[in-house]
């Protein structure tokens, strides 16, 4: 459990709040860069950390991330005509630049200067690995660019989705750091998700369904390892490490690609739900990414011509009683990712950790808020950087691996935990 | 119309949730292993707890070698020092938890460990290994705990293990 003060400090992200700041100081995913697929496309509302924000992509190419408001009426900007470096307001005219600078006033005399006391407060915005990132903290302590390894690798070795989750992030993130339920909610996928099944490393999970955990802190925020009975007096170890504030890994099942998620707060009662899968050493086949379009693994389908999940709350997540009965789905929800998203949204917006029970081997979710907060109040009180911001942090990778009993998971897996180009992942 | 599913994860609805105890007391038993988690437990013991009371184990002689007999009795010590039954206390225990610092003498978990083991008791293991400590050092204490952790945590500081208590109920 939580005490409410503790709860409304990890779970409300806007700007000024403690965790707010927190994830201010990392670059964030905001958009899939074929959101913005041309010069002079048109702009893309974002909303992201409770603030309302508009991108777009000018003449030259640059991408702008600017207050979706015009300064003038208050008109949304998203009505904008992107044209001749700059996004015209249709109302007036004004006409603002990448960098938020409003660059014209039609009413005022151009010797005016006027429009120079114009200026949009507008955020950096960059493209890395097929994704538009964000970074909205204090401009003297940007961050160096991002390193995950999903977005580092050629384009055609991954895939990368994203989707509306109709929850805080915090209790979205805590799924997937919370092991212990995919013995459980998950277990049929394993043998069906043509994106899972085949892998050796499937029978000990199914052969083991009481995992023991060993949570251990790193430098970023943790590893969670689960580990199951192998053979010869060896383990079967499955290694998630999380990244603080809100990048999770899902430990690989033999030759398939890896994946993982970032959960990123939208207001503090949505979030985006992104999910990545990438192989470190060779292109996905079109099978692979053909499965990921049709919501296989941890993608979904969508509402058409949005990022909504096709199985959403409105339809009751298309639950089928008779899948659940008989054990092709357990919670009777088709997919991982709507799997997770249906029970989660289900909490409410925002869930009342005072009212929760949690066990021990709950540790991982216990000690990635205890990580948390220590990490909001040191940038609070003394403006110590959180984890997660050094590049090193980033060069992670989730591992499944048989291991000799005797050996520590974080020593038996440390070279295979950390992302190198042209390595294959550990995975069994 | 809103499907039921909608409706009902709304913040409107949150406020119709039931407002009473959906959970009974679980008594949790705090057990430092080695002199460095002593005063770890101790410090703990000092704050206000509802349902965890603190032992010291580190008293202890030593593990018993397999395969030969001991007692588990008198084997434990209340922070004031006073002695107690080591087996009475797991038995009204709902959960046991293990204090080691890493690089310390780990072997009492192996009495704990059997003890809970008999009376059907969870266990957690906390190595509290601050920054200093190697791999290697971390790994003796590891090997000593882990037989006997249903979840094993290594935490770089003391703090985690009040608000892990406090995470618990405790």
């Amino acid at each position: 459990m939580l005490r409410k003060e503790q709860n409304d400090l990890l779970t409300q992200t806007g700007p000024g709040t403690p965790m707010g700041e927190l994830f201010r100081r990392s670059w964030q995913p905001v958009l899939l860069a074929e959101e913005l697929p041309e010069n002079e496309c048109p702009p893309v509302r974002v909303k992201i950390l409770s603030e309302r924000l508009l991108a777009f992509r000018d003449t030259q190419g640059r991408y702008g991330l600017i207050d979706e408001f015009c300064a003038h009426r208050g008109v949304s900007l998203w009505f904008g005509r992107n044209e001749e470096s700059g996004l015209r307001c249709p109302y007036h005219g004004w006409k603002y630049d990448v960098t938020g600078q409003c660059i014209d006033v039609p009413s005022e005399p151009a010797e005016s200067g006027y429009c120079q006391k114009i200026k949009l407060k507008s955020y950096p915005l960059i493209e890395k690995g097929g994704v538009l990132w964000a970074y909205l903290g204090p401009p003297d302590k940007r961050p160096p660019e991002p390193v995950w390894e999903f977005a580092t690798v050629p384009e055609k070795h991954r895939f990368v989705s994203k989707r509306v989750q109709e929850s805080n992030w915090l209790q979205a993130m805590e799924g997937g750091i919370d092991s212990s339920h995919v013995s459980f909610l998950h277990r049929g996928d394993l043998h069906n998700d043509p994106l899972f099944k085949g892998a050796k490393g499937n029978q000990y999970n199914l052969g083991d369904s009481r995992p023991v955990f060993e949570v251990v802190e790193s430098a970023g925020g943790l590893y969670i390892g689960a580990r199951r009975n192998a053979e010869n007096g060896h383990y079967y170890w499955r290694i998630t490490p999380w990244v603080m504030p809100a990048f999770t890994m899902i430990a690989p099942r033999g030759n398939h690609s890896v994946h993982g998620h970032f959960w990123v707060p939208i207001d503090d009662d949505t979030c985006w739900a992104w999910s990545f899968d990438y192989h470190p050493i060779r292109e996905l086949t079109e099978a692979e990414v053909s499965a990921m379009r049709n919501g296989k693994g941890i993608h979904v389908t969508y509402v058409p011509g949005s990022y909504r999940p096709s199985a959403n709350k409105d339809n009751d997540y298309l639950m089928d009683r008779k899948a659940q009965k008989e054990g092709r789905y357990y919670s009777g929800i088709a997919g991982i990712a709507m799997q997770d998203a249906s029970l989660q949204e289900s909490m409410g917006p925002i869930v009342d950790r005072t009212k929760e029970n949690l066990v021990s081997t709950d540790n991982g979710i216990i000690m990635a808020r205890h990580r948390l907060m220590r990490a909001a109040k040191a940038l609070a009180e003394k403006g110590v950087t959180p984890p997660g911001i050094d590049p090193e942090h980033q060069k992670i990778r989730s591992v499944a691996i048989v291991l000799p009993a005797d050996v520590p998971y974080k020593e038996g897996a440390k070279e295979a935990l950390i992302a190198k180009p042209g390595v294959a992942p550990a995975s069994v | 119309m809103q499907s039921e599913s909608a409706r009902m994860a709304s913040a409107a609805e949150a406020r119709f949730r039931i407002d009473a105890s959906n959970s009974k007391p679980r008594a949790i038993k705090v057990i430092s292993l080695d002199r460095p988690s002593d005063r770890v437990v101790k410090r703990l013991a000092e704050a206000t707890w509802n349902h965890a009371s603190f032992f010291t184990a580190s008293a202890f002689a030593g593990a018993p070698q397999p395969g030969t007999n001991f007692s588990m009795t008198g084997w434990l010590s209340d922070v004031a020092g006073r002695t107690t039954d080591l087996v009475n206390e797991v038995d009204s225990a709902d959960l046991v938890v293990m204090v080691a610092t890493a690089g310390e003498n780990a072997s009492a978990a192996a009495i704990i460990g059997e003890a809970c083991s008999v009376k059907r008791v969870n266990t957690t293991g906390l190595i509290i290994a601050g920054s200093g400590a190697s791999d290697e050092v971390l790994s003796k204490t590891l090997a000593q705990l882990r037989p006997w952790s249903l979840m094993l945590v290594i935490a770089s500081s003391e703090e985690y293990i009040a608000d892990m208590l406090t995470a618990l109920r405790a």
